[in-house]
């Protein structure tokens, strides 16, 4: 297996898999979106809402406020040896947020009980005050898993394609090819229609180019066993952390059921 | 059930089988439901 990074922020990544299986690279994929946990609020306790937004639609936006994660210091409540699912400081963090009128209430005015564990992004409006309404709650997070719902998924626009290959011999130079590609990836030279390596993936293997050349001189195909990634994270993990999760939620499974084969 | 008065702030008990919608000290007709002062435990989803 081979990695090539082509583009790394905190944020997204887009990388090259090569010599994997299709099935290896769809379950790194569906691992970043549902099976990475993540921290997101389950429940509000209100003490005061006086705004025009009601409880219940107050706290479904805080629920999906994204919240750094430290995968290391908090459990999926399920799994907490400490309580046992009853909640304790291992399983959940508390947020509380206190605001009066006026003026719009954002993600940064939440206090968190842990420093470690704070919105991702401080400039998510949760609601506008106007002069005299007052909002005072504390929001209860937990970790989840994206396939329980969406507020705990980590891994959003994650998907992959094969890796492009065009190639083409005995070109005339005829221009129809680069004129039809959505890409605008094709170059017209003396010699012939050209792609550069850099712009061969940004193809998206429509074929159209194929379809226009009327002396067959353009043939394009795929890689079955190289891929094109590109996942953003919602801000919960960095990129990086978030790929590397994925492949550890893999690889646990894996050793999992090497430990269910011993047993037999 | 207790309700407020927008306009005399007064809180008022509704008579429905009297006075209907209206509040017995200024005889205004929009009356709100105060908020509970207990905690509402509410879960995101």
């Amino acid at each position: 297996m081979e990695v090539d990074i082509l583009e790394l922020s905190d944020r997204s990544a887009k990388f090259v898999l090569s010599n994997v299986r299709t099935a290896f690279a769809n379950s790194i994929r569906r691992a970043m979106i549902s099976d990475v946990p993540t921290l997101a609020i389950e429940y509000a306790n209100i003490y005061d809402n006086t705004s025009v937004i009601y409880d219940e639609q107050l706290a479904l936006r805080l629920s999906l406020i994204p919240l750094i994660t430290d995968i290391e210091s908090y459990v999926p409540q399920a799994r907490c040896p400490t309580c046992g699912g009853e909640g304790c400081p291992v399983c959940e963090v508390s947020l509380s947020l206190s605001a009066e009128g006026p003026g719009m209430v954002f993600s940064r005015d939440m206090i968190s009980s842990d420093p470690k564990i704070q919105p991702a992004d401080g400039n998510i409006p949760i609601v506008d005050l106007k002069k005299g309404q007052k909002l005072v709650l504390e929001a209860i997070a937990h970790m989840g898993y994206g396939k329980d719902s969406v507020k705990w998924q980590a891994g959003i626009a994650c998907g992959y394609k094969n890796m492009p290959i065009v190639s083409i011999e005995n070109c005339d130079a005829c221009g129809k090819c680069a004129s039809e590609c959505p890409k605008g990836i094709i170059h017209i030279e003396e010699s012939g229609a050209t792609i550069s390596e850099e712009d061969l993936i940004k193809c998206s293997i429509c074929r159209l180019c194929e379809r226009m050349c009327e002396i067959s001189a353009i043939k394009v195909s795929f890689n079955e066993s190289a891929f094109v990634f590109t996942m953003e994270s919602d801000g919960s993990y960095s990129a990086r952390d978030l790929v590397l999760n994925a492949a550890k939620v893999i690889k646990g499974r894996a050793e999992e059921l090497v430990g269910i084969l011993d047993r037999l | 059930m207790g309700y407020k008065c927008t306009r005399c702030k007064q809180m008022v008990e509704i008579d429905y089988e009297y006075t209907g919608i209206r509040c017995p000290y200024c005889g205004h007709r929009i009356l709100v439901k105060e908020r509970p002062t207990t905690i509402k435990r509410i879960k995101a989803e």
